[in-house]
């Protein structure tokens, strides 16, 4: 019976990397400039707010085009598992029918396809900040826990989604727009001191919140995250991951019954 | 004969049913009602039934992709899967890249689909086309690759729903006859069709379903005598 499982896990994990590949490899065959897009496309997407808030607006705050960048970076990667991962499940409706696959499958496939796309943002943000004069601190040790927490947040949110959506597909408009709330008040434009004192505390309850300027103590401050925070969001989040997963596995032969 | 052999799969007064509508209002519809045959090894089991009386919900059950509402279905360990044309398939990816993703999707590891590349090669016939992507095939070279990456799949029992041969006259017989040749080894096979010539000429038994039901289990002349004696009634 072990056997028999490890068997499986091991299957379904070379079957998540070749379809990762794939779909990677599928995007950029369907363009011009293929795989340059992955960074193209969240430049001219970040320039609309750079123009918008430093030229235009001028914003007086010391540093803002880093401070700006790193939030929408983030950001970026949370949003884009969020809003193409809740369909993902849905979108596999014409798959299930003729196999049977462990569901969660689907959004870790994109989860993984997303993130990848993330890394060459990422290393360019870096890129940028060290010529824009920031330099390499010991806080850069906590890095890769930042991003560890950030990945299973948006992976917990991830799989709740991509499980309720097949039975409320209306539900992905309410996603995107909530997205669109969550994204104003997720301190990507101002820091904290921007918010009144009596909302502060609930300010902070937005987890990308903290994530966000956990990135920007490492990045620009040269300081230590606040390693209290990134637990509780950690822990929270590998609860999530839990329930997602055993919500998925308690539907996973109704999903294919579900009418498209 | 095949009566005294183990069965493979046991169906007892299965039913499945679907929500008709998305939401807490959606009345249940039975795609299938009250089933039951037994299935053993190593034979030809055919499915008829006239269009929409429950064929590919029955498949899809005993491809372990749902599980009945009511009644009782039995798989005895192995290991069933349907005969899946273009699993999978992404269009900008070469004939060699869905053929791996594919057969991934069937159940094959990697390693094993490369092994079995050449034979996917040669009886596609595709030749160098293989690495090209799949946008520059035309219908006929994509139904050659679906069916012979399908082909490779080697699963317990093999659950087919109605196709036997794809593409083109000249590969239409020629993956017909591969299959037939499949069918009539010793593989556990459940062939579902409509077509009464069909099932009468690769079948050692059949299983008759009208509306839900299985009305009749039996050797192939007997079920297919009364399945013929029924549609001239209606």
């Amino acid at each position: 019976m072990f056997n028999h499982h490890f068997t499986n896990v091991s299957r379904y994990t070379e079957l998540i990397l070749y379809k990762t590949y794939a779909d990677l490899k599928a995007e950029t065959e369907r363009t011009y400039l293929g795989f340059l897009w992955w960074i193209f496309e969240p430049i001219m997407y970040m320039s609309v707010f750079y123009i918008f808030f430093d030229v235009l607006l001028q914003i007086k705050t010391e540093n803002y085009v880093p401070f700006l960048l790193v939030g929408l970076t983030v950001w970026q990667w949370f949003k884009s598992c969020l809003s193409h991962g809740a369909e993902t499940i849905l979108a596999s409706h014409h798959l299930m029918q003729q196999v049977h696959l462990p569901k969660a499958i689907f959004p870790i496939i994109l989860i993984l396809t997303d993130s990848t796309k993330f890394v060459f943002l990422f290393i360019l943000l870096l890129v940028f900040l060290w010529f824009y004069g920031y330099g390499v601190g010991l806080p850069y040790l906590a890095l890769p826990a930042v991003l560890l927490v950030q990945f299973l947040f948006t992976a917990s949110l991830t799989f709740l989604l991509a499980a309720i959506v097949p039975f409320l597909p209306d539900l992905r408009f309410v996603v995107e727009n909530l997205l669109m709330a969550v994204f104003f008040m997720s301190g990507i434009f101002m820091s904290a001191d921007a918010i009144p004192e009596v909302y502060r505390s609930y300010y902070y309850l937005n987890p990308i919140v903290s994530i966000i300027e956990s990135y920007r103590d490492i990045l620009m401050y040269n300081t230590w995250p606040s390693g209290l925070a990134l637990l509780i969001i950690g822990t929270l989040s590998l609860i999530g991951i839990w329930l997602a997963v055993r919500l998925i596995a308690r539907f996973e032969y109704v999903y294919p019954k579900v009418m498209q | 004969m095949s009566e005294q052999k183990s069965p493979v799969f046991s169906l007892r007064h299965v039913g499945v049913f679907y929500k008709r509508n998305r939401g807490v209002f959606g009345k249940p519809f039975w795609a299938i009602k009250d089933i039951s045959f037994d299935l053993y090894q190593g034979e030809t089991l055919g499915i008829i039934g006239r269009n929409g009386v429950g064929k590919s919900t029955l498949l899809r059950l005993m491809a372990g992709i749902i599980k009945p509402s009511i009644g009782e279905f039995v798989n005895h360990g192995y290991q069933a899967s349907l005969l899946a044309l273009h699993l999978g398939f992404i269009h900008y990816l070469t004939g060699r890249e869905n053929a791996v993703l594919s057969g991934m999707f069937m159940g094959l590891r990697k390693k094993e689909v490369q092994a079995k590349m050449e034979a996917i090669i040669e009886f596609s016939e595709l030749g160098e086309f293989i690495d090209q992507p799949l946008a520059t095939y035309s219908s006929g070279m994509v139904a050659r690759l679906a069916f012979s990456v399908a082909f490779q799949a080697d699963p317990d029992i093999l659950l087919i729903d109605e196709v036997l041969g794809v593409g083109d006259a000249q590969f239409s017989q020629k993956s017909a006859k591969a299959m037939q040749e499949k069918i009539c080894s010793n593989k556990t096979i459940v062939l579902v069709s409509h077509n009464a010539a069909v099932i009468q000429q690769l079948c050692n038994r059949v299983v008759w379903i009208e509306d839900g039901v299985s009305k009749s289990e039996g050797e192939t002349t007997t079920v297919l005598t009364e399945y013929e004696q029924f549609l001239h009634l209606i």
